[in-house]
């Protein structure tokens, strides 16, 4: 599976959830796989989508949060998955794109191309519904479950895929990008929306 | 057991509270955990997320921030050093905005060298970022400081920052 077959699957499962997308090419493939308002493409702060996600899976019980990261990303900020084992937001979901390389700079190897296990660690760190997955028949299957639905908590999945070169690129503004997400998931906005005196 | 309210401390808190904000991340340091106490105590509707660094704390604000909350950040100055990514890649160019709270160190009363370097460097840091920071010069001031910060960071949508020295948290 390649990660832009992953990514495809995985917008299609999302329906109209909010996707966090890490930099580089999970965010393009996210982009090339379908644009939608409810995208947020990150464009620096390497690590942080999943804890952009958990803040906003805090913030909005109501919606089912879905984060797209890499494996060399989560690798930035592995106390991320302390932090969301510790809290365990019911409509978390966590997918790490993990082509076993930092594709955006060249392709060197990451530790899971030697055995690191981040299935495995999010487990050690109280996420207790986990996956690794290597076909967008498992992946389809298991994003399309509901946490929620069986209070299992967040949900966190390990997606094995091959390295596929971006075709496209997300839009470059980020407060464009941030406005259109925000007005997407109907978070009020009183500064392009006005308000009432 | 007695347990005291730094005054310094409930005026962060009451500062917090009266710009609105009602989540706050933190990384602990020991005069923070005087504010923590105080927002468990008096501010029951404030809710408080561990962070396990404070790059990571900015993160989870920013998307506090995208659901709608006005999320501040509590950190120790040498977490600063932590956080310039999250601060200049993320809240930055989206302009997502953060009320930081941060305890200081290595200003005057410091007892460790090592703290010293970047206690030194916060104000030039901020200014480097042009990042407004305020300094809270005596605990009556705190809530009036904390609250203003809060208040043009969430309408401007531009963080900032609210330094905390020692001599105001250990009266050193």
């Amino acid at each position: 599976m390649t990660r832009l077959e992953a990514t495809r699957v995985i917008v299609e499962f999302a329906g109209d959830a909010p996707i966090i997308a890490s930099l580089g090419h999970p965010a393009y493939d996210l982009f090339a796989a379908g644009d939608r308002p409810q995208n947020f493409y990150t464009w620096g702060s390497m690590g942080l989508a999943s804890s952009v996600g958990l803040g906003l899976a805090l913030a909005r019980p109501d919606v089912r949060v879905i984060v797209l990261d890499g494996d060399g990303s989560l690798l930035m900020n592995l106390g991320s998955l302390a932090t969301i084992g510790l809290l365990k937001p019911q409509n978390l979901v966590v997918v790490v794109m993990d082509n076993e390389e930092y594709a955006t700079t060249g392709g060197q190897r990451t530790p899971t191309a030697h055995g690191a296990d981040l299935e495995a660690a999010a487990r050690a760190m109280g996420i207790a519904a986990t996956a690794t997955v290597r076909s967008p028949q498992e992946l389809q299957d298991r994003g399309a479950e509901s946490p929620a639905l069986h209070g299992s908590g967040p949900l966190f999945i390990v997606a094995k895929v091959q390295e596929s070169a971006p075709t496209a690129k997300p839009p470059l503004d980020c407060v464009f990008i941030k406005q259109r997400f925000m007005s997407a998931i109907r978070t009020p906005q009183s500064s392009i929306e006005g308000a009432a005196l | 057991m007695t347990t005291v309210e730094p005054a310094w401390a409930v005026g962060v808190c009451t500062g917090v509270h009266a710009a609105g904000s009602r989540d706050v991340v933190y990384v602990p340091d020991n005069p923070l955990s005087h504010v923590l106490r105080v927002f468990e105590q008096r501010f029951r509707d404030v809710r408080l997320l561990l962070a396990t660094r404070e790059e990571e704390a900015f993160g989870i604000a920013a998307g506090l921030y995208l659901g709608g909350r006005l999320p501040t950040v509590m950190l120790q100055s040498s977490g600063l050093g932590n956080s310039l990514n999250a601060i200049t890649s993320l809240l930055m160019p989206y302009q997502i905005p953060v009320l930081m709270v941060v305890s200081m160190r290595g200003d005057a009363g410091e007892w460790n060298a090592a703290q010293v370097p970047m206690g030194r460097a916060v104000g030039g840091i901020f200014e480097a970022l042009a990042v407004p920071y305020a300094t809270v010069e005596s605990a009556d001031a705190a809530a009036e400081t904390v609250r203003l910060a809060g208040k043009t960071a969430f309408g401007t949508r531009t963080s900032r920052a609210v330094l905390l020295p020692r001599r105001v948290t250990t009266g050193s």
